[in-house]
């Protein structure tokens, strides 16, 4: 178990007030932003389709953008391992540190792991683009 | 209250010539309301005109002449003028009123005098030793921490430094995605307000918020583009911990309770869209619990748990609007201080 090692003083900077000063005006720009969604809102509201209507089952049933890729790949699977799919993904994901356990040595590491995101992201949305178009 | 009770009753002396002193002042009001009598018009006023002028015969006059008022003295009308009061200050300190009146004034306006000089005198102490002042908000500052002793470990949290590495932009994405929940949070309940989950209301309050509820369109703008948001922020902060190896061990942990708060955004993001009940997202929650009824083993029991039944009804409405609005903010919220506790404890991670 390697050690938390605790940053020097000359390696820091205050919290309070430095730090804080900087996350405050993140928070600003991101309240700005908001604000500005909500005057686009005034102008153009989110809106609704047509009622629900559980009789009527319409031609394409699309879930929201960041199950797109998931639900593309379910078109091409059977689908109990369709239904297995996310689930598995999920489990994966979240026992990531317990899969690769060996501490980093240098940082050329970063770089591989950076190529392997934006491969995976490439492919997600391709995935997610053509879940769109069809 | 209780300094001005001790002080009437310390002493028989005090007691008695407070109270022969209250008795005079109360009896010199009294005697001085109902004999003074005379008034100012009773003074013999070295005056021509008459107390009640004719005003019949002058209007009489004025109105055959026909001419305005700066005419009147070229007509030879003179309007008769109050007569001069003689002695003004004499109302005041009530010359030609006899002795009592006069007599009665000087001392109850003189005692109230002498008692303002001494209270001016004796408060010149006070404002002598007056502690030194203190802006208010500090003063709350210190009643709160009298009582509850708050500013030491608030000192300790608030001096926490921060190390160097951190202050790129790539390390700010966790703390946006912790902003944004508080958006979701605070225009959440805005909307909730007014939603109504009940399969024949939900679509017409949905209606109403957009158009009636006064920047309901903002709110639930905001509350859709910072769902997104927060998708986006969390899969950015995900990716960036992956890359930068902080994920390894002394933090698998941390990286366990994030992947989980990821899931249950998604869970957000998958209940949430059920509530408008139109028809994209009736169908979007009838597939989606048909593909999670595909699991094998479980499947049926999660689709019964998702629909509360074989079919999306109004019961899978409700069961998504409490799972929307409170199991899984509160889940998220215990999470979130997990995750924030075990950063606090062990720092931000080192890059190489």
């Amino acid at each position: 178990m390697p050690d938390i090692e605790q940053p020097s003083a000359d390696e820091t900077i205050p919290f309070y007030p430095d730090h804080f000063r900087t996350e405050l005006r993140v928070v600003l720009w991101i309240i700005g932003i908001i604000v500005l969604i909500g005057i686009i809102g005034l102008l153009m509201p989110v809106g609704q389709g047509d009622p629900a209507d559980p009789m009527n089952t319409p031609n394409h049933v699309k879930p929201e953008w960041y199950f797109l890729a998931i639900y593309q790949i379910l078109k091409f699977i059977p689908k109990t391992a369709g239904a297995l799919l996310p689930v598995i993904l999920i489990i994966l994901l979240t026992i990531v540190p317990f899969l690769d356990r060996k501490p980093d040595r240098s940082p050329s590491i970063y770089r591989k792991r950076l190529i392997s995101v934006i491969i995976g992201l490439i492919v997600l949305t391709a995935l997610t683009i053509w879940g769109e178009v069809t | 209250m209780d300094k001005l009770l001790n002080f009437w009753l310390r002493g028989r002396w005090i007691r008695l010539g407070l109270t022969a002193a209250l008795v005079c002042i109360v009896g010199l009001l009294f005697y001085v309301s109902v004999s003074a009598d005379t008034h100012p018009r009773d003074i013999n006023q070295e005056s021509s005109a008459p107390d009640n002028p004719d005003w019949s015969r002058i209007r009489s006059l004025v109105s055959a002449a026909d001419i305005p008022y700066s005419e009147y003295s070229a007509a030879a009308i003179s309007v008769p003028q109050p007569a001069p009061d003689p002695c003004l200050h004499c109302h005041i300190s009530g010359e030609n009123t006899g002795l009592w009146t006069p007599l009665a004034r000087w001392s109850i306006f003189g005692l109230a005098g002498l008692m303002f000089a001494f209270g001016v005198v004796r408060s010149t102490s006070v404002w002598r030793n007056r502690k030194p002042w203190k802006p208010y908000s500090r003063r709350t500052a210190e009643w709160i921490d009298e009582r509850y002793e708050i500013s030491g470990p608030l000192t300790k949290i608030l001096n926490k430094p921060v190390p160097k590495y951190a202050l790129r932009w790539w390390y700010c994405l966790g703390g946006i995605t912790a902003f944004l929940f508080v958006v979701q949070g605070l225009t959440g309940i805005m909307l909730a307000f007014y939603y109504k989950p009940t399969p024949d209301a939900a679509y017409a309050s949905i209606q109403f918020i957009e158009s009636q509820v006064r920047f309901g369109a903002s709110i639930r703008m905001v509350h859709h583009w910072a769902a997104n948001g927060m998708i986006v922020l969390c899969i950015a902060h995900m990716l960036r911990v992956f890359i930068m190896g902080a994920f390894k061990p002394p933090r698998e942990l941390n990286w366990v309770s994030g992947a989980l708060l990821l899931t249950l955004t998604l869970a957000f993001g998958f209940t949430g869209y059920l509530l408008p009940w139109d028809q994209r997202a009736f169908w979007a929650t009838t597939v989606g619990s048909e593909i999670a009824g595909g699991i094998p083993v479980i499947g049926s029991l999660a689709l019964i748990f998702l629909r509360v039944g074989w079919s999306v009804t109004e019961l899978t409405l409700s069961r998504f609007y409490a799972l929307h609005i409170i199991a899984l903010p509160l889940a998220t919220v215990g999470l979130m201080l997990l995750h924030f506790l075990m950063v606090r404890k062990q720092g931000i991670a080192k890059p190489l």
